[in-house]
């Protein structure tokens, strides 16, 4: 079993945070909705796919040198483990695939940094709003299962801002 | 007493590797996540890319403001939190020192190497930083810059402000605006933010 040592991973290099080596920032929940707001307010759309495709190629990014650092995980099971324990540590939620495969499949997310911020900022919504966290999941599979990033494609079927009971998100290849 | 940056610094780094069981990060009074720099420079140099160059200040605009709001509400909740109250306010002695520790979380935040320069109370903050991310990240991904490019921190530092001296939380967001007349995008040896009251 391989050890996942998340204090050895998460430090400083001088006046930086550094997360596997990958210069990292601490935010909170205000300027995390805050910018998601701001982006979805002024160019609706276009403003959703850059907070989506910006979560994707930064995950896709620090998950390919992470893994390359933790090389004994060789199955599909133990990297979608070290996905979830990362997204989990980074206090982003907490992230449960559902029989994922290269295809795709389902994953639900019963909680999340991004459905607590935007309750306590600006309470329930009207349509999904996680599309942070549907960006992290595609870039994140894309590494897992050795694909390209802009390999998946992922919907949010239901959405606890939306007062659903949990986020479930869809996973297929584009 | 001075403010002690790095315990300030070491309790963030203890905090943020504490979370509880759902996977939140409810820290200093607000919910913490941990993220690469680069989604953050992307959303912001982006967003300023699609809007367009001849809206690029509203662009500007609204990422300073979203800091600013940001900062303000952040701060706040840092400043009232148990952990402000045991680890900073001890150190501690007059209003002003206040600012001092805000940097200091800003740096534990890993949002650069903020130096308070000089602080006049009331009426004006400078502040320099020689590896703000997102200067480091725009000379990475873009080359140098026609202008300043620190948006986060141009609105923090104006938060910064509006929390000491300004009116009793929360009215007194915006009442302090900072300018970047330094930035390491465009070539600066260092960025440098300058807070003054607003003049609107």
């Amino acid at each position: 079993m391989v050890t996942f040592d998340w204090k050895r991973e998460l430090d400083r290099r001088d006046h930086q945070v550094v997360l596997s080596g990958q210069p990292i920032a601490i935010h909170c929940h205000h300027y995390n909705i805050n910018l998601q707001k701001t982006l979805e307010d002024t160019l609706g759309e276009e403003g959703i796919r850059l907070l989506y495709k910006s979560a994707e190629e930064a995950i896709y990014n620090d998950l390919t040198v992470l893994l390359e650092q933790y090389r004994e995980l060789r199955t599909v099971k133990s990297k979608l483990e070290m996905a979830s324990i990362v997204y989990q540590n980074c206090g982003l939620g907490i992230i449960h695939p559902q029989q994922v495969r290269s295809s795709g499949g389902y994953i639900i997310s019963p909680s999340s940094h991004h459905v607590t911020g935007w309750l306590a900022k600006h309470g329930k919504r009207d349509t999904p709003g996680c599309h942070f966290p549907r960006g992290w999941i595609a870039g994140a599979l894309a590494v897992i299962f050795s694909k390209p990033i802009g390999h998946y494609k992922v919907a949010e079927k239901k959405c606890k801002m939306m007062r659903d009971e949990e986020c479930v998100f869809y996973v297929e290849e584009c | 007493m001075a403010i002690d940056s790095t315990k300030i610094i070491h309790a963030v780094m203890e905090g943020s590797r504490v979370r509880e069981s759902k996977g939140i990060m409810p820290h200093f009074g607000v919910y913490l996540s941990l993220f690469s720099v680069q989604y953050y420079n992307r959303l912001s140099f982006d967003f300023e890319k699609i809007i367009g160059p001849h809206r690029a200040a509203e662009a500007q605009d609204l990422l300073i403001k979203t800091a600013q709001e940001c900062g303000y509400a952040t701060f706040q909740g840092i400043r009232n939190s148990w952990e402000w109250d045991e680890i900073v306010k001890p150190m501690i002695v007059r209003k002003d020192d206040q600012i001092m520790g805000f940097a200091a979380v800003a740096v534990a935040f890993g949002w650069g190497d903020l130096k308070v320069e000089a602080l006049v109370p009331n009426e004006k903050l400078v502040i320099r930083v020689s590896d703000s991310y997102e200067a480091s990240g725009y000379l990475k991904d873009y080359g140098y810059a026609v202008s300043a490019k620190c948006y986060m921190l141009r609105g923090v530092a104006g938060a910064f402000m509006d929390l000491v001296y300004g009116e009793a939380y929360p009215e007194g967001c915006f009442s302090f605006v900072a300018k970047e007349p330094l930035c390491r995008a465009k070539g600066d040896s260092y960025c440098e933010f300058i807070a003054r009251k607003s003049p609107y």
